[in-house]
């Protein structure tokens, strides 16, 4: 580990703190503010976009009213993007000629970026046209990620608001929420940031591949296309799906070093500006900050475990004469070398983004561990657009119920009693995911047309597979790519997780929140379990990691953690 | 019902706004600012033609080029991707000390700088290992998968294990049977028996492909056993090293032997070009007929010129672009 590294690592969370105040202001403004910023620009395309879809911000929801709207939305979602790869050849901007894409990889590719996964089984340069990624991908890169913003807000909105003459407090309006996420925060912001890509050398063209003869005199072809529109949306939608098939690591997706420190600050910008957001909305910024600090400590922790573990000389390559100062690089790009590897990983890891700048397969056993523990906590390390504060709520909630049991008295969380109902609804969020991730994972590694798709032989094939569907249920689509998932058991079974990871998890949530918005606020007393301390932010994080580690602990030593010990002796595999 | 015609007209409109309105609106800006980045990053050679692209790795295998880092998809800039290789696997492994065997030089002794290639060929040709001989037979009996990566490796390959399949109906009947589970076995599955055979009737040899000028002047290439050559360097490199674990060695830039994460690295290691200095130099000073020393320093410079760190040499490790080097270079001392 070197100073420049460290400096590296600091540079990037300074500004991210510098930026999450300012952010989750502007952010409230859009969607609790009285008033909507920007009114001669972008106010009267809200207004011009809520009177076409026939939808008004008075027109509240219940949860239920909320959670149909989505998954009716979302289901239309899945069905069109399958049909335009299923019939992509008889489409225009198919420069390639690319043919139709293969059922199962279709409904796996429709899946995963309705569900903010961008799991990609396919290579992007080869098997999507370029309708297909502007047409059938690119708009769920903006939809998934204002519907994990919405599902944020709702509980937000339940959890802060007071009811009012026994009617329950108001939730809001799905498709404004939406409409409002693209338009004041999603869109204008990729433009600029896009255009700052765009400016260090990411393609936007619409040419067809350039076909050069290069200073050897052998032949390359040099891929094109609208990089650029996809590339920031990527980030700042926490979404990952990459044009091109080596995603973040490829030049033209990250040409320097710049580029590279924007992408990972548009990652984790608006997840960490939503906590802010609902320090507002629960009229005490310091409850805001708290889980700011909670998610602070447990990035800090994973960069630098992933940093150090990648700094190591890799034990396998013992005794070849080999200068490895520079760190594990197969896999790495030397222009982002090992602390910023580690960096994007952990930022792509925590939030559900699951872009990256370096391969998590050829990681090292312990740094490749950080990125998986990342998923297998649900997320919550600043998490996804939306889905990184509600993941966390969710947290909070239990760690509220814990802090009461413990002192025994009715755990309360911002005035609002939490009882056995919100409980089961939490325990449900908190259950399906390992229930999924761990079902699936055991059966595809005894089946052998599961482990046929291996890259990896050992411990680190099993790491593959866990790390594969802890992927697809958290919606992150980051992979150890070894693993070939083009296969019909691994598309169904993985847009399967996907789906449940998604919608199984979102409708408690949603839940949640209508429950705690019928809800009275009882002032605070002397005996009220403070939630805006270090002590509560001590305990939010033991509860992130108790959770997490009950679970996933056993699967988690028999993947990378008996690898580690294996291959520090010499082990091969 | 209510809901659903309300979401089709919101997916419509978002569709237009940001399937094509967005797109376009980034595609016209950054096609008028941005013309030269926006298309490619786009190189061109000394006779005006594109050569590649800036951002983009092409392979180089001549002696007076610099080399990139390995490429897990050979360059194919229209098909990125990695090796994906567990730092454990044993695949890592070989795929380095295959890589290292052919250049790794000498640090001290009576040989410093010189590369160690040719003593592995000598010992190779003594066909022991750790006491015993049959050292290609002892290789493929503890490295399976290598042996099989041999035959799978190239189409020649696997037809030469093919013809020694057809020649030996014995040694491949007994693998049969000792393999019930494989119906139809193809080359692959008999690289192990091949080499124990291959060890037996040609010790100290290796099967590689040798060429030979045909008697109307065109060059075909053939499988033979040979006693030296790149093939045995690389092969056998790591068990080489297992012998001779004392030998001082010239540790190699890691990121020389280890493929980045695109397989399109555009950049090397400023350490990485200067280990490749010495060769560099050397080629260019016999294609332009100039003193050797001479054009190591400006090959140096050269370099130091180009070298830069991430942001604007702020921070991070020191790198250049192979592509622009060698263009350079190109443009400085012409060549083919």
């Amino acid at each position: 580990m070197t100073f420049n590294g460290w400096l590296q690592i600091l540079a990037l969370f300074l500004v991210l703190l510098a930026v999450t105040k300012p952010l989750g202001q502007y952010m409230f403004r859009v969607f609790e503010g009285a008033e909507r910023p920007s009114r001669r620009v972008l106010a009267p395309i809200e207004r011009w976009l809520l009177r076409l879809c026939g939808a008004s911000p008075s027109d509240e929801q219940s949860w239920i009213e909320y959670a149909v709207s989505l998954l009716i939305f979302s289901a239309i979602g899945v069905l069109v993007t399958y049909a335009i790869q299923r019939l992509q050849h008889h489409l225009p901007f198919n420069p390639q000629g690319l043919g139709p894409v293969a059922p199962d990889l279709a409904f796996n590719t429709a899946v995963s970026f309705t569900t903010n996964t961008n799991w990609q089984s396919y290579s992007g340069e080869t098997t999507m046209s370029y309708l297909t990624q502007m047409a059938g991908l690119a708009w769920h890169n903006f939809v998934s990620a204002g519907a994990g913003l919405a599902v944020a807000l709702v509980l937000a909105r339940g959890l802060t608001r007071r009811p009012s003459e026994g009617r329950p407090a108001q939730l809001g309006n799905f498709i404004v929420d939406l409409i409002r996420s693209i338009v004041y925060l999603l869109l204008p912001f990729s433009i600029v940031f896009g255009l700052v890509l765009i400016s260090q050398g990411i393609i936007q063209n619409l040419s067809a591949y350039l076909h050069v003869t290069g200073l050897e005199g052998a032949g390359q072809i040099i891929p094109m296309g609208p990089a650029g529109s996809q590339e920031v949306i990527k980030e700042l939608g926490t979404n990952g799906g990459g044009f091109f098939n080596a995603n973040s690591s490829h030049p033209f997706e990250n040409p320097n070093g710049l580029t590279n420190f924007l992408e990972i600050l548009l990652i984790l910008a608006i997840p960490a500006g939503l906590t802010y957001t609902f320090g507002r909305m629960a009229g005490k910024s310091r409850q805001g900050w708290s889980i700011f600090g909670a998610m602070a400590v447990l990035f800090l922790c994973g960069v630098l475990a992933a940093y150090a573990a990648e700094t190591r000389p890799n034990p396998a390559l013992a005794g070849l004469p080999l200068d490895q100062s520079a760190g594990n690089l197969e896999g790495k790009e030397v222009r982002f070398g090992v602390a910023n590897s580690a960096l994007f990983a952990t930022a792509t890891t925590g939030t559900s983004c699951g872009a990256v700048n370096s391969m998590h397969d050829s990681f090292t056993p312990l740094g490749g561990l950080v990125p998986l523990t990342n998923l297998k906590l649900g997320e919550v390390v600043f998490g996804g657009v939306g889905a990184g504060l509600y993941g966390i709520l969710i947290f909070v909630l239990l760690s509220v119920f814990i802090a009461g049991l413990m002192v025994g008295r009715t755990p309360e969380y911002l005035g609002k009693k939490i009882e056995g109902r919100e409980m089961k609804a939490v325990m449900l969020y908190v259950l399906v995911f390992p229930l999924i991730i761990l079902s699936f994972s055991a059966w595809a590694a005894v089946s052998p047309y599961g482990v046929s798709s291996l890259n990896n032989a050992g411990p680190h094939g099993l790491s593959e597979i866990l790390y594969a569907f802890t992927s697809a249920t958290a919606n992150n689509g980051s992979a150890f790519a070894g693993l070939n998932t083009n296969t019909h058991f691994w598309n169904t079974t993985m847009g399967l997780a996907m789906l449940g990871g998604r919608f199984l998890m979102m409708v408690p949530v949603l839940a949640i929140a209508g429950f705690m918005a019928k809800k009275r606020v009882a002032p605070a007393g002397p005996g009220t379990f403070p939630t805006d301390g270090p002590l509560f932010t001590g305990l939010l994080i033991s509860v992130v990691l108790i959770v997490g580690a009950l679970t996933f602990f056993p699967a988690l030593c028999l993947g990378p953690v008996v690898e580690h010990f294996l291959a520090a002796h010499g082990r091969l595999f | 019902m209510k809901y659903l015609s309300k979401s089709l007209v919101l997916l419509g409109l978002v569709v237009g706004i940001v399937c094509i309105a967005y797109p376009l609106v980034l595609w016209a800006i950054g096609q008028t600012v941005f013309p030269e980045q926006a298309n490619g990053s786009i190189l061109y050679g000394p006779d005006g033609k594109p050569v590649g692209s800036r951002l983009i790795a092409q392979p180089f295998t001549k002696d007076e080029y610099f080399q990139p880092r390995p490429s897990a998809v050979s360059y194919a800039a229209e098909a990125s991707g990695p090796s994906n290789l567990g730092s454990s696997n044993y695949a890592l492994r070989a795929r380095v000390a295959s890589m290292l065997g052919p250049i790794v030089k000498y640090q001290s002794g009576p040989k410093v700088g010189q590369p160690v290639a040719p003593d592995i060929d000598l010992w190779f040709q003594k066909d022991q290992y750790q006491g015993s001989p049959h050292l290609v037979a002892q290789w493929a009996d503890a490295h399976n998968s290598l042996a099989q990566a041999w035959v799978k490796a190239d189409a020649s390959h696997g037809k030469y294990v093919d013809g020694w399949a057809a020649a030996h109906p014995n040694e491949t009947a007994q693998w049969s049977k000792d393999n019930p589970g494989t119906d139809k076995p193809v080359a692959a599955d008999f690289a192990v028996i091949f080499f124990d055979d291959f060890s037996k009737t040609y010790p100290g040899q290796f099967p590689a492909a040798v060429e030979h000028r045909t008697a109307d002047g065109k060059t075909v290439s053939a499988i033979e056993p040979v006693r030296e050559g790149t093939d045995i360097q690389s092969n056998f490199f790591d068990m080489w090293r297992q012998e001779h674990a004392d030998a001082d060695l010239q540790d190699v830039p890691g990121d020389m032997v280890m493929a980045s994460g695109s397989g399109l690295d555009p950049h090397i290691t400023l350490k990485n070009a200067l280990f490749q200095l010495d060769r560099v130099a050397a080629a260019w000073a016999k294609i332009a007929n100039r003193k050797e020393a001479d054009t190591r320093k400006e090959v140096e410079e050269v370099l130091l010129q180009n070298a830069t760190a991430p942001f604007g040499g702020l921070v991070g490790e020191k790198m250049v672009n192979v592509l622009e080097v060698n263009l350079e270079l190109r443009r400085r001392y012409g060549g083919a």
